[in-house]
């Protein structure tokens, strides 16, 4: 019992780290905040786009459709990667500028932008598939009622679609901002000091799993609070559903 | 058709088909300005097809659709005339859940229109106030009986100031005791000369408010007159066949 509480909860381990690691916990909350709210945007765009009607529409749709199906069917770590190893170079070689190819916004080091970068573009791709699924559900009478008052496609999703979809998908896009939270600790490939990265260097100097136990805590702190939260909106969805039939 | 009266609406040679399947089979016809016509008929007959040819929901295969003397096409100009001309009321109310019963009357003229807040708000409570719904403004859809979202509906739909107003089927999803206050406001907006096309299974309200009676099957008008002589003395077989079973009711 007292090897696992050593290894696992080593309190002195945690406290002499415990700046570094509350830093890193930091930038993982920053990445998450930012990287999240991108992409709840990128995933609306992406929705749209592929919402766009008639025949003029076809190869946005099109271009839409194929961006999703790709950016869900690859990894996360492999788009890190492949950024990380070439935005640089591209950069160096005038072929994108480079406040995209090094960026360091805000003081960020571009490794936390990279981050963000792979982030959004995988997680917007998820989300556009959350923002479509309430999309469609909204029913199609809403869309030709607004359309016979004279309102125009934009109008029409602008004031009466999306609202509607927006209130459908929240619980979802929740459950895909806590799956990103969590995911952010691959951007620790990329030497980014996040807390899966810093608490691993304490493991690697004290041979102490305790620093890496910390870390996961940090988490939960964060996430079984949301967990409750997506479960409170989704009984609070149900609730209305049923006051709504007759 | 009253003879005289230069018709606001005309129909050519309408034909609509989803794939295979041939809905509208050329339909001719002419409204005039105040006229209520009541279009009859089976389901799977193309009447509520006719419906959305005429406001363009669902853009003709074939024909012309003639509003005020322009005929409509299907260029986006051409949608925008229509739309703001003709009002539309669905079977199942299509109401906006998220909006209240008073906004869902304001968003169009204030969208489309570009009216002030101020003036919507007004027109919407004066409209409200018509159809019976003065102490309801506020509530949203779904604290509203199905009568009552009906009638903000057609609220709504006059809030565009339509010239012809298509009402397809509008007390088919009501309770029986709901559906005479909504026909009562579709008596009062004839009796005030609107234009209206109802697509309907109230024989009555054909009866007593019509000024013509369409009886529509497999995607052709096959007869048409004054309801008392098309209700009460149809010349066509198919038209008493279907008369013998929904009057027998």
């Amino acid at each position: 019992m007292d090897v696992i509480r050593h290894l696992y909860f080593d309190f002195p381990t945690v406290q002499d780290n415990f700046s570094q690691i509350m830093g890193g916990f930091s930038e993982t909350v920053q990445l998450s905040l930012i990287a999240g709210a991108a992409s709840l945007i990128w995933g609306l765009i992406l929705s749209l786009l592929r919402q766009t009607p008639g025949r003029i529409g076809a190869p946005v749709r099109a271009l839409a459709i194929s961006y999703i199906d790709i950016f869900r069917g690859v990894p996360l770590l492999l788009v890190l990667l492949i950024l990380y190893t070439s935005l640089g170079t591209l950069a160096n070689q005038g072929t994108i500028p480079d406040f995209i190819g090094q960026p360091e916004w805000f003081g960020k080091t571009s490794n936390f932008w990279i981050g963000v970068y792979a982030l959004v573009i995988t997680y917007g791709a998820y989300m556009a598939e959350v923002y479509r699924a309430g999309l469609e559900a909204v029913p199609r009478g809403q869309t030709e009622a607004a359309r016979s008052l004279g309102m125009s496609h934009n109008q029409a999703m602008r004031h009466v679609v999306v609202p509607q979809a927006i209130s459908k998908v929240t619980p979802p896009l929740l459950n895909d901002f806590i799956a990103l939270m969590k995911d952010t600790a691959l951007v620790s490939v990329i030497s980014l000091n996040e807390v899966v990265q810093v608490s691993s260097d304490v493991q690697a100097t004290t041979f102490n799993s305790s620093a890496l136990m910390f870390a996961a805590i940090l988490y939960l702190l964060l996430t079984i609070p949301l967990a409750r939260m997506l479960d409170k909106m989704i009984a609070g969805q149900q609730l209305k559903v049923q006051r709504a039939v007759p | 058709m009253s003879a005289g009266t230069k018709p606001i609406l005309g129909l050519r040679g309408i034909r609509k088909n989803f794939g295979d399947l041939l809905v509208l089979d050329g339909i001719d016809m002419d409204v005039s300005k105040g006229e209520v016509v009541c279009v009859i008929g089976p389901s799977g007959s193309g009447k509520s097809t006719l419906l959305r040819c005429i406001n363009l929901l669902e853009p003709p295969s074939e024909g012309t659709v003639i509003l005020e003397d322009k005929e409509i096409t299907v260029s986006k100009g051409d949608l925008d005339f229509v739309r703001q001309r003709v009002g539309m009321v669905f079977q199942s109310f299509n109401l906006f859940p998220n909006k209240s019963a008073l906004e869902n009357v304001t968003l169009g003229p204030e969208m489309v229109l570009g009216r002030s807040a101020d003036v919507c708000r007004e027109r919407g409570l004066e409209l409200l106030a018509r159809v019976g719904l003065s102490s309801k403004v506020d509530e949203f859809p779904d604290r509203l009986s199905g009568g009552q979202q009906q009638r903000v509906a057609i609220a709504r739909a006059l809030a565009m100031d339509p010239t012809v107003m298509l009402f397809d089927e509008v007390t088919s999803a009501l309770d029986p005791e709901l559906i005479q206050g909504v026909l009562n406001v579709l008596k009062e907006l004839a009796s005030e000369g609107m234009t209206m096309i109802c697509v309907t299974h109230e024989m009555k309200f054909a009866r007593e408010v019509g000024s013509r009676v369409i009886f529509m099957d497999g995607g052709k008008i096959v007869e048409q007159g004054p309801p008392a002589e098309v209700l009460g003395n149809p010349q066509q077989e198919r038209t008493q066949k279907f008369l013998g079973l929904v009057l027998d009711r």
